[in-house]
């Protein structure tokens, strides 16, 4: 069974609620009308009772108790349905109105003088009746009965059509107030539905939708709100993945155009050996290329899937910093760079990811370092974490850039993107996806005569 | 020296063998998991070649035959996945070296090279020479022609890397692994400045030139 909508639900939760509390209502109403019937017809009961005890204390000789039923007879003219019984002390009846259609549990009722209020049916009719047993006056031999029934036939049929009547305004009200609920609910809803709706119209190519969050409920707002947050990122993430896969078709056209192009060249006719040899070793050099690339893509798509697991050990970055200036030193000679090193630092992390995370940075800052100047790299230890950072004059790179950096492929100049050989374009990506596998990050800073890169890693 | 490389894609099967033949070294070549577990054990070879993904068993499970069935030879793993758990597994399982498609024909030479020197006994340090060039690892010293050169520790390290393993295609990964222990790629050419510098200092204003480029490859020192 499929779940109902919250509008289904919430218009029935609405008419069970009011039918509850009408029910209830009508039960109390329903009690309170019948008891008020009730004592008004004792009211009624009673006052004929004391009526005939009066007649019955008034005749004090046999002659006037002859005369009696006669003038029973004229009380209750007038009182339609009401029948009354007079039994004498031996239990016998002494007097009865209308003994055809006389109840005969009153009868039973007055035998047993009960003195309560008694309600049956006989022949198909309501009845309700009181008996009193009277204490025996002057010449009377033994006490008197007296038993009245009241045919309630007309408070039944009130309280029928008033409990129809009750019944039909509690399903009404459910009704009304159901539908009440459901036009409520689905009015509140339509912001919801319509989040939903714009929610489904976004595909890759149109990312840049967002929800209007303006005169929505609060509630709705900050959902708005935090939907669009997300789709900000989404965008901004897609963007980027989109930017790299077309960078990285770029970047593969490239060497594929050299090799395609260099080999039917080669092939539009005859050449001798030492010619086929020198495009063989070209189309290898193109091969390294392309595999240096891959490995190194494959290294990202490791880090982006959290694959990229640092085999942790305590690494002296002061010892490895040395290591590889020393690695460097030829380089950096050739290029007439100076590389220096100051401060000690240790970290818990992966020693070959760190070598080659802080063997980028350094080439990165040896390429970009004019002539007869200074990289240098600094190492903090604080607190909480380690601090790599390499340091090269420079002209200040523009804010813009600096953020995109450790893309994939980001040059600041695309013009530059041909690149050469060595250089993938993916070494501050590899930089920061190491620094992010040990928990770390990174940062660039630049200003006019300096830029600095920095590996923030935890402590060891 | 025999070697016997397991292998199902036929194009790499074919160029190894051809690759290693003429490197010297004796071939047979297995297309399938079975085939290969069977020369293994019946053929006397010095190091084995395995494919990773083989039809019929792949590369672990004809290793782990081979162990069960006695066999010491080293072996070496090729695999176009690298991932973690692959290296570990192989070498729990015996495995000597471990290298990633793609990779280059050098490296492999060179891992092959290294992995049958293994367990040789280290040749005393003695003299290294090639024509006139003459290196003396005990005293440090380097002479060509008579005439002493001045190398720094690692242009030293480096000279006597090539001397030691000479008419061997040096892959530039190898250089920055057995001379500086850098074990990743580095995205410079360090290695290639490094080599021309030592060369300035022992090939320049001698004939004949000693270390030559291997264009895509590497280096290597003449014998």
């Amino acid at each position: 069974m499929s779940p109902r909508t919250l509008t289904h639900r919430i218009a029935l939760l609405f008419a069970l609620v009011v039918a509850l509390v009408l029910g209830a209502l009508g039960v109390a109403l329903d009690r309170a009308v019948d008891a008020h019937f009730r004592e008004m017809d004792q009211h009624v009961l009673a006052g004929k009772i004391e009526l005939v005890a009066n007649l019955l204390a008034k005749a004090r000789d046999p002659a006037a108790l002859d005369l009696l039923p006669q003038q029973l007879d004229d009380a209750l003219v007038g009182h339609h349905g009401l029948a009354l019984a007079v039994l004498d002390a031996d239990g016998r009846i002494w007097f009865a109105s209308s003994t055809e259609t006389f109840p005969h549990p009153l009868l039973e009722a007055a035998r047993r003088s009960e003195r309560s209020l008694i309600t049956w049916s006989a022949q198909g009719r309501p009845y309700r009746g009181l008996a009193a047993r009277l204490p025996p006056t002057g010449g009377q031999q033994g006490a008197y009965t007296v038993a009245v029934a009241l045919d309630i036939r007309h408070h039944a049929e009130f309280m029928a059509l008033f409990r129809r009547s009750l019944v039909l305004a509690m399903l009404l009200a459910a009704i009304v107030t159901a539908a009440l609920g459901w036009a409520v609910t689905a009015r509140a809803l339509r912001p919801l539905r319509e989040m939903g709706a714009t929610a489904a119209s976004i595909s890759a190519s149109r990312l840049d939708a967002r929800l209007p969050a303006a005169g929505l409920p609060p509630e709705l707002a900050s959902l708005a709100q935090a939907f669009n947050q997300m789709l900000d990122r989404l965008q901004d993430a897609f963007r980027r993945l989109s930017d790299f896969s077309a960078d990285l078709a770029h970047e593969l056209r490239t060497p594929l155009t050299n090799l395609m192009t260099q080999t039917q060249v080669v092939l539009s006719r005859a050449r001798d050996a030492a010619a086929y040899r020198e495009t063989l070793e070209s189309a290898l050099e193109e091969y390294e290329r392309l595999a240096r690339m891959i490995d190194d893509m494959l290294f990202l798509a490791k880090a982006d899937n959290r694959l990229l697991v640092p085999q942790r050990e305590t690494v002296d970055l002061g010892l490895e910093a040395r290591r590889l200036i020393e690695f460097h030193e030829a380089l950096a000679e050739e290029a007439g760079v100076t590389l220096s090193l100051e401060g000690e630092a240790r970290v818990s992390g992966d020693r070959v990811m760190l070598q080659r995370a802080l063997a980028n940075l350094l080439g990165n800052a040896i390429r970009h370092t004019g002539r007869g100047r200074t990289v240098r790299v600094t190492l903090r230890q604080t607190g909480t974490a380690a601090v790599i950072a390499v340091e090269n004059p420079g002209p200040a790179i523009p804010a813009e850039h600096l953020p995109r950096l450790f893309d994939r492929f980001y040059r600041i100049d695309p013009a530059r993107r041909e690149g050469g050989g060595e250089h993938t374009g993916l070494g501050l990506a590899i930089v920061k996806s190491i620094a992010e596998a040990h928990g770390g990050g990174v940062k660039a800073r630049s200003e006019p005569g300096l830029t600095r890169f920095e590996l923030h890693l935890p402590s060891a | 020296m025999k070697i016997l490389i397991v292998e199902d894609e036929p194009k790499t099967g074919a160029y190894l063998k051809q690759g290693l033949e003429e490197a010297g070294f004796v071939t047979d070549l297995a297309r399938t998991g079975p085939d290969g577990l069977h020369l293994g054990v019946t053929g006397d070879y010095d190091l084995a070649i395995l494919d990773v993904m083989l039809p019929g068993m792949d590369g672990w499970q004809v290793l782990r035959a081979l162990r069960a069935a006695g066999q010491t030879l080293p072996v070496l793993f090729l695999s176009a996945r690298d991932r973690v758990e692959d290296r570990v597994q192989g070498l729990e399982l015996g495995a000597d070296d471990y290298l990633v498609k793609p990779f280059a024909f050098a490296e492999l030479l060179a891992r092959v090279r290294t992995l049958l020197r293994r367990g040789r006994t280290p040749s005393m340090p003695e003299s290294l020479r090639a024509t006139d060039l003459e290196l003396d690892p005990l005293r440090r010293r380097v002479t060509r022609g008579g005439r002493r050169i001045d190398l720094t520790a690692k242009e030293f390290a480096l000279l006597e890397l090539f001397l030691r393993r000479r008419g061997e295609v040096l892959p530039r990964a190898l250089i920055a692994s057995q001379v500086w222990d850098m074990n990743f790629d580095s995205d410079t050419n360090v290695i290639d400045v490094a080599v021309r510098r030592l060369r300035s200092k022992i090939d320049e204003g001698f004939e004949p030139k000693l270390i030559r480029t291997v264009r895509g490859m590497g280096y290597v020192l003449d014998a």
